[in-house]
C-alpha cells in the first residue's frame, strides 16, 4: 500500500497553490484590468481635446484623472499581492523594494544590509522568505511600536542567513508562539523549505527573528 | 511660513480640547498621495515619512469622501485592516476624529484629532472645536495662496 502524503507536504500543496492563485490575480489586474482602463485613459484624453466647451471639458478631465487614480491603486495592489521582480530579478530586490514601500507606508526607517551574491533560489523558496519577511514587518509595524528597524542578510557558500531586528516593545516569545497564528505561519513555512525560523525577544528592548536555509551548492 | 501658522493652529487645538495628538495632512501638489505635514503631540516623526494613498487610511478616506471619520476603540470595529490606518499605529492612538480641509471648494487636505489613553471619545463639543480649526486653516490655506504659486 501507498504511503499518504506528509503533513509537510500537504502544507506546502496548500501554500503553493495559494501563491500561485495570487500571482494569477495579480497579473490579471496588471495585464488585463490595469490595461483595458489604461487605454479608457488614453480614450478620455483624446475627448478632453477634440470637445468643445469648457464645462465638458472640465468634466472630462475630472474623469481623465479619476480613472488615473484608479490604475495607480489597481497596479499598486497587484505589486502587493504578488511582486513582480521577486520572479524575474530575485529575492533582494523584491525584498528592497517591499522595504521602500514600507517606510513611506508606516514611516519606519530600516537599515539593510545584503552581504554576498544572491544565490539563483527556486521561486517557492523565494516567495516563502519574502513572505516570512514581510510577516516580520508587518508585525513590527502592528505590535512592536519601533522608530528603526535593521536587516542583515548574509550568503554564505552553504547557507543564507536573515537577521530581522527592531527596537520596540519586545515580547514574550514563549506565549505568543502558541497564540499568534501569525508566529506560527512564519516558523511553518521556513520549516516546509527545508529552513529555519529563531525568535527572540526583551521586553522594553526588542525582538530577533533569525531566519536560516541551507543552500545548494 | 504656511506651515508655522498651521502647526500654530494644531498646538492651540490640542491645548483647547485637552487630546493627545494633532495632525494636518495635505495632498501632493502633483499625484493623488497625501502627507502628513504638521504634527502637535506627536510621540516619533513617523508621521513626516508616512504617505497616504488616496482613499485609503484615515486621511485617504476622509478626503475621498469628504465626511468627517470617527475611529473608536482601534483597532476593534474598523473598517479593513489596522495596517491600513498607520497614523493610529504610528502615534498609538486609540481614539480619533478626523474632518476634510477644503481649497477651493475641493477636499484637499485633513485635520485629526487623537487619545492614547482609554478616555472619552470625540464628543460633539469637540468635533465642533475640531471643524472651527479646519475652517482657520482653510482661511490660511487661502491668503497663503500667492506663496504657493511661487
Amino acid at each position: 500500500m501507498e504511503s499518504l502524503p506528509s503533513r509537510n507536504q500537504i502544507s506546502s500543496y496548500i501554500i503553493q497553490s495559494q501563491e500561485e492563485e495570487i500571482k494569477r490575480i495579480a497579473l490579471e489586474l496588471h495585464e488585463g484590468v490595469g490595461q483595458t482602463l489604461y487605454s479608457v485613459f488614453t480614450g478620455f484624453q483624446f475627448l478632453e481635446t477634440s470637445v468643445e466647451g469648457d464645462s465638458l471639458k472640465g468634466y472630462i478631465h475630472e474623469m481623465g484623472e479619476l480613472l488615473e487614480k484608479t490604475i495607480q491603486e489597481v497596479r499598486l495592489l497587484a505589486v502587493e499581492l504578488h511582486p513582480p521582480t521577486l520572479t524575474t530579478l530575485g529575492f533582494i530586490p523584491a525584498l528592497k523594494s517591499y522595504l521602500k514601500l514600507y517606510t513611506s507606508t508606516y514611516g519606519i526607517l530600516v537599515d539593510f544590509i545584503n552581504d554576498g551574491t544572491e544565490s539563483r533560489l527556486p521561486e517557492h523558496h523565494r516567495m516563502t522568505l519574502f513572505r516570512v519577511c514581510q510577516e516580520a514587518l508587518v508585525n513590527i509595524a502592528k505590535y512592536a511600536d519601533s522608530l528603526q528597524i535593521e536587516i542583515n542578510v548574509v550568503w554564505k557558500s552553504d547557507c543564507l542567513e536573515i537577521l530581522v531586528k527592531d527596537f520596540g516593545k519586545g515580547f514574550d516569545v514563549d506565549k505568543e508562539v502558541q497564540q499568534s497564528a501569525g508566529i506560527a505561519a512564519m516558523i511553518e513555512r521556513m520549516k516546509i523549505i527545508g529552513g529555519n525560523c529563531i525568535i527572540s525577544s526583551v521586553i522594553g528592548e526588542g525582538t530577533v527573528i533569525k531566519l536560516f536555509l541551507p543552500l545548494q551548492s | 511660513m504656511k506651515n508655522k501658522s498651521i502647526a500654530r493652529v494644531c498646538d492651540e487645538l490640542l491645548l483647547h480640547i485637552q487630546c493627545d495628538f494633532v495632525g494636518y495632512a495635505f495632498q501632493d501638489r502633483i499625484g493623488p498621495n497625501i502627507r502628513w505635514l504638521v504634527a502637535a503631540g506627536n510621540r516619533n516623526d513617523k508621521y513626516k515619512r508616512i504617505t497616504v494613498r488616496y482613499g485609503k487610511g484615515i486621511a485617504g478616506r476622509v478626503i475621498s469622501t469628504d465626511r468627517p471619520m470617527m475611529i473608536a476603540d482601534f483597532p476593534n470595529n474598523i473598517l479593513g485592516k489596522a495596517l491600513e490606518y498607520p497614523i493610529m499605529l504610528a502615534e498609538n492612538l486609540l481614539h480619533s476624529y478626523a474632518v476634510p480641509i477644503h481649497l477651493n471648494g475641493i477636499a484637499k487636505g485633513v485635520l485629526l484629532v487623537g487619545e492614547r489613553k482609554n478616555k472619552r471619545i470625540f464628543e460633539e463639543e469637540q468635533q465642533k472645536s475640531v471643524q472651527k480649526a479646519a475652517i482657520k486653516i482653510e482661511e490660511l490655506m487661502n491668503t497663503h495662496l500667492d506663496e504657493d504659486r511661487w
